[in-house]
């Protein structure tokens, strides 16, 4: 973080949804920033509200969905305190999502091309014509082979990365101030992995854009991202410039996370976080990690740690002991009982 | 019988290019698969790799017999599977199942997440029906889901979630073999780990025997035995897992595994770390003649061979190659069951020098 004011400021976002069986509250107090020009990476375990924050952000959500606290501000306005069809307009004038469900995103009647060209007719005023030609040259862009036959498609004659492509265009087309990719290459190779994000590096530098780019690759986060975030239970666990989150993890969910990765360099047995993350109906007291904390102690099981706290300048933790796991400590100074063998 | 549970031979797949929209004209085919032949032996997995478009959700919807080959044959157990007789057949899709690569709109969103995993068991009958919600549980279970949310639908689940609501439908039947598109690439590293896990326990303790297209080159390399990396609608490499991964001969596998991003933060995207690939991926209705790759490569601009003299009257061209890889289709060749279709394979290590 900089110092500049946010593009996109969220904080403390809750989204509950209404279901049968109950509530189920999906964000829990989310608090992130993307400033123009910056790539803000969100990581975390696999529903823990990483889809779902965007969606209320862009006011995408269903009808069982509610926003029950939180504001998220796009250059100083709230968005959540805008009337529905104002909202989404701020939206479309602004903000665009790159939908981690390229082929449900994508209207399975319609070509590729009809679909592109729509999205650049609904923003700029240009006629068909153009539009048509401007589709091809962004399907061009990232690296559809053979764009200008391959619009007449439809989505399902597309492979899994070539829709994800789509999608991107299709993003773009909007010339948005933030960009918000949930999961846009996990169908990609590497190769056409990092051309596509080489280019979204070029818009954004060229344009200010801000990124939030959602994503499990942690080598792409390490590749592109300025800051992130880390999400664990529906909240923001670890937010910290890149380097610092990787090198100095400042909160064990983080840390645990790093540890998983697997390597390139031989086989083994792939290490993981012991346990299963609690649903968003079944989260524990305390802090939502202590059933699967190496370092958790009683403090942990009896009193929710706060919501993010600076541990150091700009690295941000909620968890009781951020500051010992920040400084690498295996167990909290703290709370060691004297005498304990470990 | 051989220890081949699955091959594949000279398999083909093209899909027509129709233009016009009363009389719908075939004016060519995408050839998605062009000649792949591969073999799957008895509990070990083959890791299928490469390039986005380059065929492999395709292969893997063959290999299933969710789509007929247009040529070329699939063999299970050593028998043609076009050749098998009805009640074969049924028997085969029982035990040989798949998770798709769309997580999304693979799962049926009128159904409940536990009439989805349990209708394996009501269309085969495996189980009676006073078992299934158990055994629905225990399938969620395995996979990391909590076993109470079986009452809910497809669309309440993140992506991570339905992808491991496929996972579970597709062990329903205790396949003898699976065949994994992107099993796990909507999950966090440390779900993936128990995911990759659970199907090497599988693997271990059932014999199973998998097929598993990743695009992450680290998970692939740490499940299967052996891989094959695929370009443009073919198999440009394969062989045992340490020695592809090791020692990549061809030029295309050796870019893709030098573009690996790595989980640290020193090492950035803007740097152009690794093998650039200049050009645009060629397309599978006009693929390049000769070697598939030749459009792209790396290295046969830098070979001596490509500096030969222009025949009289042709255009000298900006980015020259050797003639035998645009002219010559290279053959898959090896040695020690690790093959390359490239005219100038070797390992990058002698290329470097
Ligand atoms: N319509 C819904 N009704 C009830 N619960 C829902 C609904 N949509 C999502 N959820 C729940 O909300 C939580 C957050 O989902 P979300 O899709 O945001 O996760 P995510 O972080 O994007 O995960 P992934 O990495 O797997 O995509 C999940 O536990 C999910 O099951
Ligand atoms: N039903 C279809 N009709 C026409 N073309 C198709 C069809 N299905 C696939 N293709 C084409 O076949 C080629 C191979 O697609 P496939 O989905 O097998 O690739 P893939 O290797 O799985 O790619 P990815 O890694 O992006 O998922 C692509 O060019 C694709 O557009
Ligand atoms: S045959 Fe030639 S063009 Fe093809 S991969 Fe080998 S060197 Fe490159
Ligand atoms: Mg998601
Ligand atoms: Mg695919």
């Amino acid at each position: 973080m900089t110092g500049a004011a946010p593009l996109l400021e969220v904080t403390d976002l809750a989204v509950e949804f209404r279901t049968p069986g109950g509530v189920v509250r999906a964000v829990d107090g989310l608090t992130y920033q993307v400033e123009a020009g910056r790539t803000l990476a969100i990581v975390g375990e696999s529903g823990s509200g990483k889809s779902v924050s965007s969606l209320a952000v862009m006011g995408l959500l269903g009808p069982t969905a509610h926003v029950t606290r939180g504001t998220a501000r796009l250059n100083g306005t709230d968005l959540l305190a805008l009337p529905p069809r104002e909202h989404r307009a701020r939206c479309g004038q602004d903000v665009a999502m790159v939908f981690q469900d390229a082929l449900a995103a994508l209207n399975p009647v319609l070509t590729v091309g009809f679909q592109l060209t729509e999205a650049l007719r609904a923003r700029h005023r240009i006629s068909r014509g153009e539009a048509r030609q401007r589709a091809v040259e962004l399907l061009d862009l990232v690296k559809v082979p053979h764009a200008r036959e391959r619009v007449r498609d439809y989505p399902h004659q597309f492979s899994g990365g070539m829709r994800q492509r789509v999608m991107i265009a299709c993003a773009l087309a909007l010339d948005p101030k933030v960009l918000i990719a949930d999961e846009p290459t996990t169908a990609l190779d590497v190769t056409v992995q990092a051309q596509v994000l080489r280019l979204l590096a070029e818009i954004q530098a060229e344009r200010q854009m801000g990124l939030v780019l959602i994503t499990h690759d942690l080598g792409v986060v390490a590749g592109v991202a300025d800051d992130v975030t880390v999400m664990y239970a529906g909240r923001a666990v670890e937010q910290a410039g890149v380097l610092g989150a990787f090198r100095s993890p400042a909160h064990p969910y983080t840390r645990a996370l790093l540890q998983s990765v697997p390597q390139l360099g031989s086989r083994t047995r792939l290490p993981v976080i012991p346990g299963r993350p609690p649903g968003p109906g079944d989260r524990p007291a305390g802090c939502p990690f202590h059933p699967r904390c190496a370092l958790a102690q009683d403090v942990c099981r009896a009193d929710p740690p706060p919501p993010l706290v600076e541990a150091a300048p700009g690295r941000w933790s909620a968890c009781h002991f951020a500051g010992d796991v920040l400084r690498g400590a295996a167990v909290p100074a703290e709370t060691t009982p004297e005498g304990d063998p470990r | 019988m051989s220890d081949v549970v699955l091959e594949v031979r000279d398999l083909v797949k093209h899909y027509p290019v129709r233009r016009g929209l009363i009389l719908r004209r075939t004016v060519g085919a995408v050839r998605a698969v062009d000649g792949v032949s591969l073999a799957l032996r008895r509990g070990s997995t083959l890791g299928v790799v490469g390039e986005s478009g380059s065929g492999k959700s395709t292969l893997a919807r063959v290999l299933v017999g969710i789509e007929e080959p247009t040529s070329g044959q699939v063999l299970v157990d050593g028998t043609d599977v076009s050749t098998m007789s009805r009640a074969d057949r049924r028997a085969l899709r029982r035990d040989v199942q798949m998770v798709f690569q769309d997580p999304y709109t693979s799962l049926d969103p009128r159904m409940s997440v536990s009439e989805i995993v349990g209708e394996p068991f009501a269309i085969h009958r495996t189980i009676p029906r006073g078992g299934r919600d158990r055994a629905v549980r225990e399938l969620l279970e395995l996979v990391g889901l909590d076993p109470d949310h079986a009452n809910r639908y497809p669309h309440q689940f993140s992506g991570g979630q339905r992808q491991r609501v496929g996972i579970a439908r597709a062990l329903a039947l205790r396949p003898r073999i699976l065949v994994c598109d992107e099993p796990v690439s909507a999950l966090d590293v440390s779900v993936q780990g128990q995911v990759v896990n659970l199907l090497a326990d599988l693997q271990a303790e059932l014999g199973l025997s998998s097929v598993f297209i990743a695009h992450d080159l680290a998970v692939v390399r740490n499940i299967a035995d052996s891989v094959a990396v695929m370009y443009l609608g073919r198999v440009v490499e394969d062989g045992p897992a340490d020695s592809v991964y090791d020692g990549a001969r061809h030029p295309y596998s050796q870019a893709l595994l030098s573009a690996v991003p790595v989980a640290d933060p020193t090492v950035r995207l803007s740097d152009g770390r690794g093998i650039l690939l200049e050009g645009d991926p060629p397309s599978p209705v006009s693929p390049p003649s000769g070697c598939p790759f030749h459009t792209r490569c790396w290295l046969a601009p830098t070979l001596p061979e490509a500096s030969v003299p222009v025949p009289e009257g042709e255009e000298v061209q900006a980015r020259r190659v050797p003639p035998s890889c645009s002219g010559e289709v290279p053959l898959l060749v090896g040695a020690g069951g690790h093959h390359a279709a490239c005219h100038f394979a070797r390992p990058l290590a002698e290329v470097r020098r």
